[in-house]
């Protein structure tokens, strides 16, 4: 195809999108950010810029001389202020409905515990997120007031927990809010209480088992609907179906890690099914980058910085693990870093902006670079979900997640002013 | 050749002629002067030991010193194979899979924890080896693993895979009254609750195994044959079939915890039934009204030095327990099962030449070469011979005296333990602790 063809092409695909307008039939407000430093994270700081927001998307980025502004926006006057794009926690168990009330003692529908090794514990991989969600504006606020525009909610019980969701903090309502569901399927190293099983052995057992399981229920299924006459159909089971996705197709399986050797203990289930999997938690990541190195995995590290109860800081007395919390799981971000070891960071386990925030500022104290904290906690994750087309930075085209700071994100004093989250101006 | 270029060939040839043998720092030592108790090959008086990479590769008198080692001076000191406690639960993150009667797929060695502090107190007691196993809580528990006591590795690192893979079986009392404690509305009792149920679902589970190894069997020769038939899938692999299956094809060995004769017997003869071998019998109180039949069959023991008739299915347990086997030919080790006594292991053996009239080396056996055997290591560990690992301990006294005790304990040539060491760093850690704070409470 010669130049000249080719730019004729163009022309004409650029006339056919000027002349239809925007493709979707919504029409949400425009705005125009005018004047405020912008940091798109993926590209060089502009000092004086332009943000143009168009029914949910971010139109147009540049500085203030270059980006006409549309006659229907309404502008937004920013100077001295500074845009980010909106914060993405890859982990969290917000906005979740309160844990059913447990059977009371004496009730005479006891389930009998698992007697044989078919049995397995009431374990819910089918279950969803976004089933459980109960957001209130409280909870959606208190993330919204430190620039967290994006969760990822997991269910939180249970060894094999079920699938998260991933949502932008748009409202009250749990449809329009969503980006991505099923995301991940989420695993916990605990124990079944009463019941098998119930040591940490038999968890990794009864793991094991259920990939194994899933996998031989996947080939069964395959070759009935291969066949179809002349097999007798293998027997329907929720859990295992469940699970097929995940161990046969390849989605994604979150391990949640509370301690140096549960990272250990992932990375050998992982690479045995060959799981697609990411490590979350992981605030003992620190105690042995080598392995992270050697065997390079999407981490989710949390800000969460009380050490796990294994911890030898924890079983020394009360002054050591205050002093571990206070100064040593803090580096954890910045150890990392220092290694070249790719990483988001999550608001896993902490259920309250504030405390958030004073633990990012925290990291930072122990040597984690501001830039890289903000990359944590914008591109990284947004890359790991595999989001980076519609999130993560200030592009033209991504979702119009983006916030507005007095002073430098992060500091002390710093607040953010205004919060766009799907282009629509939230109101605390 | 140019004649300069061929000179400093000879030269470089004679420097590497004349160089010390190449060894790495970690993992090299020489123990100078010490009374070496091998074991296996007698005592020296007056002896050095030097390890190279980790290995012993001389004992003798006068060993001349390769530039650069580590050197100890072992003088009026006793020089000893690293213990082996051949039956712990230490350094583990949880003991029991105390939910179900049958949990051999619950695998100890995916639980090790290095951070577990008595793995120190093991090695200020000259412990460098344990056997750390599954709780008593199932008939069938799990695989245990064996461990060196390097402290402040990581848990990967502890694991000595050349060691035979052992499975957990549990008799008695343990087993029966495991969730035994009944609650309104509650769960039923956990079968078994008495011995004959016991013996019954080990039978029960075995069978299930023999089953289970025939339709592999099944499947495999179809598949290899020359027309395998159409839309032939495998059974259903089973975590739990597939370790008793390696146990009844020999490729792991039974350590049964039990108390009473009769029930020891009995499991022998289940053992036999179904072929798999039984490596020793844990505890085993009255192990000593069975001693010819333990010889006979090759099953070991290992046993407490005391604490016998301290519940009541012990309560024909002897204090010549391990002392009568051992001159029984019995194959017998003492164990701590303990994160405490594993401390005081060698007090423990020494307890056998009181009752059982053991001779010093014998007693000490029972701690070192013994359970080697046991857990299969004897050639790499147990006894301080050329070729074998560098794990040793030095005591101050005979370590079968009852004033004696561990100065230092070495593990493949490093140090792990070192007593004046130790203490000097309590001291300094009780002075910081005791220095007034700023602004703190007086």
């Amino acid at each position: 195809m010669s130049i000249s063809k080719r730019s004729c092409l163009f022309g004409l695909v650029f006339l056919i999108l000027a002349v239809s307008g925007p493709a979707s039939a919504d029409v949400g407000p425009t705005y125009a950010i005018k004047n405020a430093k912008i940091v798109p994270v993926t590209g060089p700081a502009i000092d004086k810029g332009v943000l143009i927001i168009r029914n949910g998307l971010i139109e147009a980025i540049g500085p203030v001389d270059k980006v006409t502004i549309p006659e229907d926006a309404e502008v937004i006057e920013a100077e001295g202020l500074i845009a980010y794009p909106g914060l993405i926690s890859a982990h969290t168990n917000l906005l979740l409905e309160a844990p059913r009330a447990e059977t009371s003692q004496g009730s005479p529908e006891f389930i009998a515990p698992a007697a044989a090794p078919q049995d397995r514990p009431s374990e819910t991989p089918e279950l969803c997120a976004f089933k459980l969600l109960k957001p209130t504006k409280a909870a959606i606020d208190s993330f919204l007031k430190i620039g967290v525009t994006t969760v990822l909610v997991a269910p939180n019980r249970g060894i094999i927990q079920g699938q998260s969701v991933l949502l932008n903090l748009n409202g009250e309502k749990a449809e329009p809010m969503v980006l991505k569901n099923p995301v991940a399927l989420h695993i916990n190293f605990t124990t079944a209480r009463g019941t098998y099983p119930s040591s940490l052995m038999g968890t990794i057992a009864f793991l094991r088992q259920s990939f194994l399981d899933a996998d031989y229920y996947a080939t069964r299924q395959a070759q009935y609907n291969k066949v179809l006459k002349g097999m007798k159909r293998p027997e329907y089971d929720p859990f295992l179906e469940a699970l097929v996705p995940y161990v046969k197709e390849k989605k994604p399986v979150i391990f949640q890690c509370n301690n140096l050797e549960d990272i250990k203990r992932a990375l050998k289930i992982i690479d045995e099914f060959k799981l697609n999997a990411l490590i979350s938690h992981a605030n003992e990541a620190w105690r042995d980058v080598a392995i992270l190195k050697k065997r390079p995995i999407p981490l989710l590290v949390t800000l969460d910085f009380r050490p796990p109860s294994s911890s030898r800081y924890v079983n020394q007395g009360e002054d050591l693990r205050k002093k571990a919390e206070a100064e040593i799981y803090p580096a954890n971000a910045a150890n990392l870093t220092k290694e070249g070891i790719k990483f988001a960071l999550t608001t896993f386990g902490l259920n309250d902006g504030s405390a958030v925030l004073k633990n990012i500022q925290a990291a930072i104290k122990a040597g984690l670079s501001k830039e890289d904290a903000l990359k944590a906690l914008t591109v990284q994750p947004a890359q790991f979900l595999g989001l980076v087309q519609q999130l993560g930075s200030l592009e033209p085209g991504k979702i119009a997640n983006i916030i507005l700071t007095k002073g430098e994100l992060f500091d002390e004093k710093t607040q953010v002013d205004k919060v766009f989250v799907d282009g629509i101006l939230w109101k605390f | 050749m140019n004649a300069i270029i061929k000179n400093l060939l000879i030269s470089a040839f004679v420097l590497a002629l004349i160089a010390p043998p190449a060894f790495s720092a970690e993992g090299s030592i020489l123990i100078k002067n010490g009374t070496i108790l091998t074991v296996t090959k007698g005592v020296m008086v007056k002896g050095d030991i030097l390890v190279i990479n980790g290995v012993i590769k001389q004992i003798g008198e006068n060993i001349p010193a390769p530039e650069g080692i580590k050197v100890i001076d072992a003088s009026g000191k006793y020089v000893i194979p690293g213990l082996i406690d051949s039956h712990t639960h230490i350094a583990l993150a949880g003991t029991n899979e105390g939910s179900e009667a049958i949990t051999p797929e619950a695998d100890v060695g995916e639980v090790v924890n290095a951070d577990d502090v008595s793995i120190l107190t093991a090695l200020s007691g000259g412990v460098t080896m344990v056997h750390t196993m599954h709780g008593s809580a199932n008939p069938i528990g799990g695989p245990n693993v064996v461990l060196k006591m390097k402290w402040g590795k990581p848990s990967e690192e502890l694991i000595v895979h050349e060691a035979l893979r052992t499975l957990k079986f549990a008799l008695g009392e343990n087993v029966k009254q495991s969730s035994r404690t009944i609650t309104v509305g509650g769960p039923p009792p956990r079968y078994p609750q008495t011995r004959m149920g016991t013996n019954a679902i080990i039978r029960r589970e075995m069978l299930k195994a023999r089953v289970y190894m025939e339709e592999w069997g099944r499947y495999n020769k179809l598949k290899a044959s020359k027309t395998p038939p159409k839309n032939l899938l495998p059974p259903r692999k089973d975590l739990r079939m597939e370790v008793l299956s390696d146990l009844l094809r020999g490729k792991i060995v039974a350590r049964c915890h039990d108390y009473q004769a009769t029930e020891a017997l009995e499991f022998m003869g289940l053992a036999k039934e179904f072929g798999f071998k039984v490596q020793a019998l844990e505890h085993a109180w009255e192990a000593y009204k069975i001693a010819d039949e333990l010889a006979a069959a090759k099953v070991g023991i290992s046993v407490f030095a005391d604490s016998w008739a301290y519940k009541m299915e012990a309560a024909e347990g002897i204090a010549y327990d391990a002392g009568y086997c051992a001159k029984k030919g019995v194959l017998v080790s003492i164990n701590s099962d303990s994160g405490e006594r594993i401390r005081r292991l060698f007090n423990e053996a020494g307890k056998s030449m009181k009752y059982g009239g053991l001779t010093e080396n014998e007693a000490l056996s029972l701690i070192t070469i013994n359970p080697a055997i046991q857990l299969g290591v004897e050639k790499i560990v147990g006894s301080l011979e050329v070729g074998k690992q560098g794990d040793i301990a030095i005591f101050n006294e005979h370590p079968m005296s009852a004033y004696t005790r561990c100065e230092m304990t070495i593990i493949e040539g490093d140090i792990y333990f070192d007593r004046a060491e130790y203490l000097k760093d309590r001291e300094e850690a009780y002075k910081k602790a005791q220095a007034p704070k700023k602004g703190g409470r007086p």
